[in-house]
């Protein structure tokens, strides 16, 4: 059994090598394009190898273009074919990650590949930014993630907030159980007497919430844009980013950039995760609330 | 499995879909000749970056050369410039970044570009102008006096490109054309 | 003696018998002889009909390989015959409508091909013409240096009535129309010809003012 792992994960290696090569061989046709004097007369095959641009993640996702990062045509046969999309596929991972080098990115591919509706779509909905920020927050600084997706306007469409996390306001709403809340309420004939108990609710502050209705769920979108009006958030720069994809059925997956050398840098899948289509709505309610 | 016990934990509200139209009217080929244009706007641009960044070029020319790959961008388009050892970013106006590169401090500057060259599919923005993001590579090599290497890195740049159909009055016809502008770029220093 | 036929006797009716037979036998050859000839018209007349029944049958179906001049040397050879078959008659005006027809369309096919002619021989001293501007530009994008450049493109300006005459450069023609890049002025275009070191376009039209220079140029990229 040993064997046979060890035995994939060589000739794996060596399809992933072959595949360079090709690319190298095939990169001498390109020579004759470039104007500009001080070209540089190296190997670039990892900077071929790269995912440059989410838009290049995209492309290479559905197999919309060559290995040499031209568009092909839905009038050529290469495009969207599933063949050569199973191929490519397992370079879109991290190679690093057990997670995403494993059975599970197998599933993952064998789903994708037998699948027409399995292309990401830009104007998709269900995939999002997540932008990690420096902020300073009366006077400290704090660390602030954003939550962004695109959003149709008039001709085009734009990136827009839908959520923020910042663990200074999750800890004002804390997650509790019935039992703490069972001795914070207003009886129901509170209002024969003016509501004179009132006064009760406003000495716990720290609970205050315990005294809304059941259905209320703190905006923390809200609460961060009053702070920033107040002056009390401000930007000081953009820490990390990374990408949560929903758009595939029954599947979830993370792309982020890994900065290094070789062949497998770039944008790239760093997590996956079986998530059947009814479990994902509780997990979309945070990216989209 | 921790992660989804973190996000489920943060899970607030409702779960509404918003769809987005698709854009594309403009046939492959015409796509094709806007990205090479937008391409050509980007080598352009690298190489009046050879020329102001060269200790050979005569001050007025290369100002010369500044005025006209400023006419390549948009008003109010940024430099966002990280490295390795100072991943924030630093954020220089397009005339000041130029500038910058004109007053480098050394005796002799090598900037050269990898033949790789990334276009993005352009997307519409709400006003209908296509915007699209090209990548290039770029070596920047800086020498001392005696010819010493003093300075060494290898950037990925990505350049926003603006695209719009334009109109104009010339000799009595009117002329519809594509108007190309480049926008914010990104430089960030790549793993050696 | 009535038992003896004499020889005289005899000689006689061989002679009579003779006379009889030759005057027989010639009257039995002549008349054979206008036979003949009278048959053997009929039969060349039979003969033409079913000949100018095939070649113009042939003729109709296309299945010649005369040239339209042969053709129509076969036509004027059957009327000339003059026969009168039905038949055949309603065939020649057949052909006769067809071969007019084919006439006028190898007339126009030739004026075609003598407008086409002049056309490409305007274009080759146009090209003639853009060739010497065109090296020009070459000129000044292969210029050793920036001093010899500027020299180049002061002598290329004075081919125009102005620098800031407009250059129009086509990025595709694909939808049957042009797109254009932005708009420039010609001393912008040298300018940018020195700067990137390369021409790569080619002159698609060129509009002058009454001193014969440039008011106007419209390049396509190559």
């Amino acid at each position: 059994m040993l064997k046979n792992s060890l035995y994939r994960f060589y000739v794996k290696k060596v399809a992933f090598a072959l595949f360079l090569l090709f690319i190298v061989l095939g990169n001498n046709s390109l020579r004759a394009q470039s104007l500009t004097v001080g070209q540089i007369d190296v190997d670039e095959t990892a900077l071929y190898a790269m995912t440059k641009q989410m838009s290049q993640f995209f492309s290479r996702f559905n197999n919309e273009e060559d290995q040499f990062g031209k568009k092909t045509w839905p009038s050529n046969p290469a495009y969207r074919n599933q063949e050569i999309r199973k191929e490519r596929l397992p370079l879109l991972f991290d190679q690093q990650n057990p997670r995403t080098t494993g059975t599970l990115r197998d599933f993952f591919i064998d789903d994708l590949t037998k699948s027409d509706s399995s292309f990401l779509k830009f104007t998709g909905g269900r995939w999002y930014s997540e932008v990690s920020a420096t902020f300073i927050f009366k006077g400290k600084e704090v660390q602030v993630i954003l939550i962004l997706m695109i959003e149709k306007e008039n001709l085009g469409s734009k990136w827009v907030l839908t959520n923020i996390y910042f663990p200074t306001f999750s800890k004002m709403f804390p997650v509790t159980k019935m039992s703490d809340r069972e001795k914070s309420f207003l009886h129901p004939m509170s209002h024969e007497l003016d509501f004179m108990n009132i006064y009760k609710a406003f000495k716990e502050p720290e609970v205050i919430e315990y005294y809304a209705s059941k259905a209320f769920k703190a905006d923390y979108l809200s609460l961060f844009f009053y702070e920033v009006k107040l002056g009390n958030m401000k930007f000081k720069n953009v820490d990390k980013l990374k990408f949560h994809i929903f758009q595939i059925e029954n599947w979830y997956f993370e792309v982020s950039y890994f900065n290094r050398s070789g062949n497998n840098s770039g944008w790239l899948i760093s997590n996956l995760m079986y998530a059947p289509e009814n479990e994902k709505e509780n997990l979309l309610m945070f990216y989209q609330p | 499995m921790r992660k989804i016990q973190i996000i489920l934990a943060l899970m607030i509200g409702l779960f509404t879909t918003v769809n987005v139209q698709a854009q594309d009217d403009i046939s492959p080929e015409r796509k094709q000749a806007i990205d090479s244009l937008a391409l050509e706007k980007v080598r352009d641009l690298s190489k009046y970056v050879s020329i102001i960044g060269s200790k050979n070029t005569a001050w007025s020319e290369a100002n010369r050369v500044i005025d006209r790959a400023e006419e390549l961008f948009m008003q109010g388009a940024e430099m966002g410039v990280s490295t390795l050892a100072k991943p924030e970013v630093d954020y220089y106006k397009v005339r000041q970044y130029f500038e910058r590169l004109m007053r480098l401090n050394y005796d002799r500057v090598e900037i050269e570009w990898f033949k790789i060259e990334y276009v993005s599919d352009l997307q519409r923005q709400p006003d209908g102008t296509y915007v699209g993001v090209i990548t290039i590579f770029q070596k920047f090599k800086g020498y001392d006096k005696e010819g010493g290497l003093v300075y060494e890195d290898t950037t990925k740049k990505d350049i926003t490109v603006y695209v719009k159909r334009k109109e104009t009055q010339i000799g009595g016809r009117i002329i519809g054309f594509w108007d190309v502008l480049l926008g914010d770029m990104r430089v960030k220093e790549t793993s050696k | 003696m009535q038992m003896t036929i004499s020889m005289h006797q005899l000689r006689r009716l061989g002679l009579l018998f003779l006379v009889v037979l030759i005057t027989l036998g010639g009257t039995t050859s002549c008349k054979s002889k206008k036979k003949l000839a009278r048959e053997q018209a009929a039969a060349e007349y039979a003969a033409k009909i079913d000949r100018a029944t095939k070649d113009l049958t042939a003729i109709l179906n296309d299945e010649t390989s005369w040239t339209l001049d042969e053709k129509e040397t076969r036509l004027a050879t059957i009327k000339s015959w003059n026969l009168q078959d039905e038949n055949v008659l309603a065939l020649i005006d057949q052909v006769d409508d067809k071969l007019s027809r084919e006439r006028a369309e190898a007339s126009r096919m030739a004026e075609e091909e003598r407008l086409r002619a002049e056309e490409e021989a305007r274009r080759a001293s146009e090209a003639a013409k853009y060739g010497s501007i065109e090296s020009q530009f070459m000129a000044i994008a292969g210029a050793p240096d920036v001093d010899a450049a500027n020299e180049r493109i002061a002598r290329t300006i004075s081919l125009f009535a102005s620098p800031d005459a407009p250059v129009l450069i086509i990025i595709s023609q694909a939808g049957g129309f042009n797109d254009y890049d932005r708009p420039t002025t010609i001393g912008k275009y040298l300018d940018y010809l020195k700067d990137q070191k390369v021409y790569s376009n080619t002159i698609e039209q060129v509009k002058y003012d009454s001193n014969g220079k440039i008011t106007e140029l419209e390049l396509i990229k190559k």
